[in-house]
């Protein structure tokens, strides 16, 4: 349970706040004061005071994910090492953590995803001092042994095992792993079974991943909630003032240009419906260059629920009950990608079509300026939106803080949407939707076992 | 939107919205129920109950219920296509949801008060004036077979797995199908099935407007007038009996292709939040498995110590789609519920003894209830927790109107007093009065389903292995469960196969 690993299923709705008409566009996507502190460490406190009353919001974020994980045989390890620090440190044992978490009433898990790992924990603010201590103590200090590490390596693959029975977790797999050669990003953040199975061998790389990653230039603490900054920095410094900066840099392969359109495809071995991912390596995260931002706001004009292939495949046909984009913000150029469940295995060829012939449609064809205006207001009340107590603004704010380690990335990034223009986005179409850089994969019920899934109603 | 398949998948959500937010103060006779939470916020959310479910669905119309709400919540209106709607709610980024339970349809949305005028209009529209077109009905009702028939039998044997245990404790009782109906009758459903549903269902009296956040004053009483339009009604049947289930274990396995083997226990409880019992019942689940949380105890035994899996919980309420979330979803409010444990996917080789460890602990919980120390832990826990489970506005209003359906004061102080007056003995004499079944079910998911239906019946010792030395106690604690003998009749296992379920 700590340690949701967050996929990339489908569409990363962008963040962006806020409406389009004069007087809200002044506002500021991230609409909270906040302030920055930097210890002589490198370690970096951000502190969000808000309105919600007694609570807190404590978010750890570490900068390293699965995209760290260069070594070959290594991958779902950052996720791994997330699971192991739960595991006690030289002060808490394991018991000690989980009493003190419960007498707080504190809601706590972590998670891992390509970028970060991020170590969370929301309670009453009278408990903040006690529970800083502790989280500092496992950040500096982490203690386990052998048979609790070997112990925790099966809870990962229960976790693998769990999610095996999901096809759309395999389609990511398989795409990833088809896509990316060099890079990092070709493994998924659970990491490969092969690799998962040999965990409990891994006991002394797990004391070198620590050493390497959980250093305070990696790491900042989010405070959000019923707190002062005088009382953040006071504790941060108090407890997390002596952590030793680190000196590694992971090496990660930049992924080479794509020479050649790829495909594959997955056998399902139960009934299924079908589905097709098509996906373009895109850009990464800027808050300074139009690149992503201009395919985000095309991924919901082009492909999002009101955009005509919605309409015309999910509603007016009716031959897809899925369609939707993925295409998250990360520190490397990640994959725009579209998905689709289709109703009825024949048609898998045409809606293949249909989603290339969208790609291609706006390399060359320009996005009505109302669409881009509806698109620009949807994602800034959506963005807004999502922050409706301490927790979701220090969620919200945990995945920025992984890309900039500041706030202030998020208003960058506004600024950067409200420039952009609808050629722009068909540049960027233009720039990135290349034949030459392109990946299919379909997952299907194996011939053999095709039954009743798709034989809608016949029986 | 990570959420977008989520949602398609597991629930049915939806999209929306128009009208104009005139202020009509004339004095109103209306049987409509609210719940009331201004704020300041800039945001307003809408929690629209009607207390039905799909525990109307008439008898061969299992499923009319949650497709009409479909229908409501992602069809199109009288004067809108629902692609109009999806137009019309996108540039403010919100939309109309539904979800159905039991006895409880709830929609829900959250626009910024910057909309409010729009989106309420298109929420009204949407309940009010329903175009119930043959396009949105077909693609409705395909997603829902599709929904029972690939996404639940096929995807998720952790769902499945609990679903199928709901269906066998209630086999024979109005809760006995899954809320999304059966494939056979979803195939038979007509348009006019569900016009006249909504007829039927969709009153005055079954209403409760719920509201919270920074809306203007006049817009209770706006929304009640422009609802009077709905028909008066009857109050719905209200109370559904407990089943009391023959007594003796009784295994379903259900036989599918997959990598892991998933466990649902339970048995029905005589206990609902209405009852005085269910704090100390709450304070029980949450020690035994609070949802998600490593400081579960089943969790820390099975998963903790021994590796079995990715966690192990205990629920005293309906929690489905808990393996997307950590808070459960209010306004699912039942007369009946059962004592359920979640045993997350487990290799199958250890299928046998996991089985027999979640009935070991079950059995010493009931024989030796909880420590002081435990209990005094749990209730300071959940005394501050439940700050957490209503920390936004949504879950305060979903709290608010859960308490309306089950005539207790507001959750969260209700909730603070009565943990303060309990004492352990009062927990204890709970375990003793309620958990203590002789009708245990078992629902299980896996690929070997008569080597495991052979083991159990024979009681065949299911030694385990681990990959690590393990202290004394839990080697000793395993010989113990390894030869934990289970009493249950060769006619009490039987295997199902997956394409069988849900027809």
């Amino acid at each position: 349970m700590k340690i949701l690993v967050l996929m990339s299923l489908v569409v990363c709705l962008p963040m962006l706040v806020l409406a389009q008409s004069n007087s809200s566009k002044s506002r500021k996507l991230f609409p909270y004061d906040y302030t920055i502190d930097d210890l002589p460490n490198g370690l970096r406190l951000v502190t969000v005071p808000t309105d919600y009353p007694n609570l807190v919001a404590l978010y750890i974020v570490v900068q390293a994910g699965s995209r760290n994980e260069v070594e070959a045989g290594k991958t779902g390890f950052a996720h791994f090492f997330e699971h192991i620090m739960f595991r006690g440190s030289e002060n808490y044992t394991a018991d000690q953590r989980e009493a003190i978490f419960k007498r707080a009433g504190a809601e706590t898990n972590a998670n891992t995803s390509d970028d970060r790992t991020v170590y969370h924990a929301t309670f009453s603010k009278d408990d903040l001092d006690e529970i800083m201590k502790m989280e500092a103590d496992r950040f500096q200090r982490l203690k386990y042994a052998l048979p609790e590490f070997q112990t925790e390596s099966l809870a990962v693959k229960g976790e693998y095992d769990k999610n095996s029975a999901n096809p759309f977790r395999q389609l990511f797999e398989r795409l990833r792993e088809t896509a990316f050669k060099k890079h990092t990003y070709s493994h998924t953040t659970m990491g490969f079974i092969k690799d998962i199975e040999a965990m409990p061998t891994q006991y002394e790389y797990s004391l070198e991943f620590f050493r390497r990653f959980y250093r305070p230039e990696y790491t900042t603490v989010v405070l959000v909630g019923d707190v002062t900054r005088a009382h953040a920095l006071d504790l941060t410094r108090k407890y997390l003032g002596e952590w030793k900066r680190g000196n590694y840099v992971a090496n990660i392969p930049a992924e080479p240009a794509q020479t050649g359109p790829l495909t594959s495809h997955i056998d399902w071995p139960s009934p299924t419906l079908p589905i097709v991912a098509i996906a373009f390596r895109g850009p990464a995260y800027s808050d300074v260059a139009k690149d992503k931002m201009a395919l985000d706001l095309l991924a919901q004009v082009a492909f999002g629920q009101n955009s005509e292939l919605y309409q015309k495949l999910v509603l007016k046909e009716q031959k897809v009950d899925t369609l939707g984009t993925s295409f998250s913000d990360q520190v490397d150029p990640e994959l725009f990608t579209v998905i689709a469940r289709i109703k009825d295995p024949k048609d898998v060829d045409y809606v293949r079509q249909q989603i290339l012939a969208t790609y291609k449609r706006y390399t060359t064809e320009l996005i009505p300026q109302a669409k881009l205006d509806a698109t620009r207001s949807r994602l800034r009340y959506g963005f807004a939106m999502t922050m409706d107590s301490s927790a979701a603004i220090a969620t919200t704010l945990a995945q920025f803080i992984a890309l900039r380690r500041t706030p202030e990335t998020i208003d960058k990034l506004a600024s950067v949407m409200d420039a952009i223009t609808a050629e722009d986005v068909r540049a960027m179409a233009k720039k990135y939707f290349r034949d030459e850089s392109r990946t299919i994969v379909t997952l299907a019920t194996k011939a053999s076992e095709a039954t009743d899934a798709t034989e809608e109603g016949k029986q | 939107m990570r959420r977008l398949i989520i949602s398609l998948l597991f629930t049915f959500a939806l999209l929306s919205p128009i009208a104009a937010l005139a202020i009509t103060p004339k004095p109103m006779t209306t049987k409509i129920q609210s719940t009331l939470l201004p704020n300041r916020s800039p945001l307003v959310t809408f929690r629209i109950i009607f207390m039905t479910g799909a525990a109307s669905d008439p008898a061969g119309k299992e499923g009319v219920a949650a497709l009409t709400s479909a229908m409501l919540s992602q069809g199109g209106t009288k004067t809108m296509t629902y692609e109009q709607i999806v137009e019309a709610m996108y540039p403010i980024a919100t939309s109309f949801d539904s979800q159905i339970d039991k006895e409880m349809t709830v929609f829900t949305g959250t626009t910024h008060s910057d909309n409010l005028d729009k989106y309420y209009g298109l929420v009204n529209q949407m309940l009010l004036d329903p175009g119930f077109r043959t396009d949105d009905f077909t693609r409705l009702k395909t997603d829902a077979i599709n929904f029972l028939k690939v996404s639940l039998r096929q995807s998720n044997d952790e769902e499945l797995g609990k679903e199928v245990l709901y269906n066998v404790i209630y086999n024979g009782h109005a809760y006995g199908h899954h809320n999304i109906g059966t494939i056979s009758s979803l195939e038979k459903l007509t348009l006019d099935d569900v016009r006249n549903f909504y007829k039927a269902n969709y009153t005055q009296t079954n209403m409760v407007l719920g509201l919270a956040g920074g809306y203007p004053k006049e817009l209770p009483d706006k929304v009640k007038a422009d609802f009077a339009k709905l028909p008066a009604g009857q109050p719905a049947k209200g109370k559904y009996e407990t089943p009391k289930l023959a007594p003796g274990m009784q295994v379903s396995i259900v036989k599918r292709e997959t990598r892991a083997t998933a466990l649902s226990l339970g048995f029905p409880i005589n206990v609902t939040r209405a009852d005085k019992d269910w704090p100390a019942l709450a304070v029980v689940a949450s020690w035994f498995g609070q949802h998600r949380s490593s400081n579960s105890y089943l969790y820390q035994q099975l998963r903790e110590a021994r590796g079995l899996n990715y966690g192990d919980y205990a629920y005293i309420e309906y929690f489905p789609r808990g393996m997307f979330q950590f808070t459960p979803d209010p306004n699912q409010g039942r007369t009946s519920q059962i004592f359920q444990i979640w045993i997350r996917p487990v290799v199958p080789e250890n299928g046998h003894f996991t089985l027999r460890a979640a009935l070991y602990e079950y059995d010493k919980l009931v024989r030796d209830g909880m420590s002081k120390e435990a209990f005094e832990a749990t209730r300071e826990f959940l005394t501050k927790y439940n700050n957490i489970l209503t920390q936004t506005q949504d879950a305060q209003l979903g709290y608010a109107l859960d308490s309306l359906y089950y005539n207790i004061p507001d959750y969260v102080p209700y909730m603070r007093t009565q943990l303060a007056k309990l004492t352990l003995d009062d927990v204890n004499n709970a375990i003793r009065k309620h958990l203590k079944s002789d009708a245990m079910r078992i629902a299980i998911i896996t690929k070997d389903a008569e080597g495991l239906r052979n083991a159990i019946l024979n009681n065949k010792p299911s030694p385990i292995t681990y990959n690590s030395p393990k202290p004394k106690a839990i080697t000793d604690e395993d010989k113990v469960i390894e030869n934990y003998k289970l009493t249950v009749k060769p006619d009490a296992v039987v295997i199902v196969p997956v394409e069988k379920l849900f027809e």
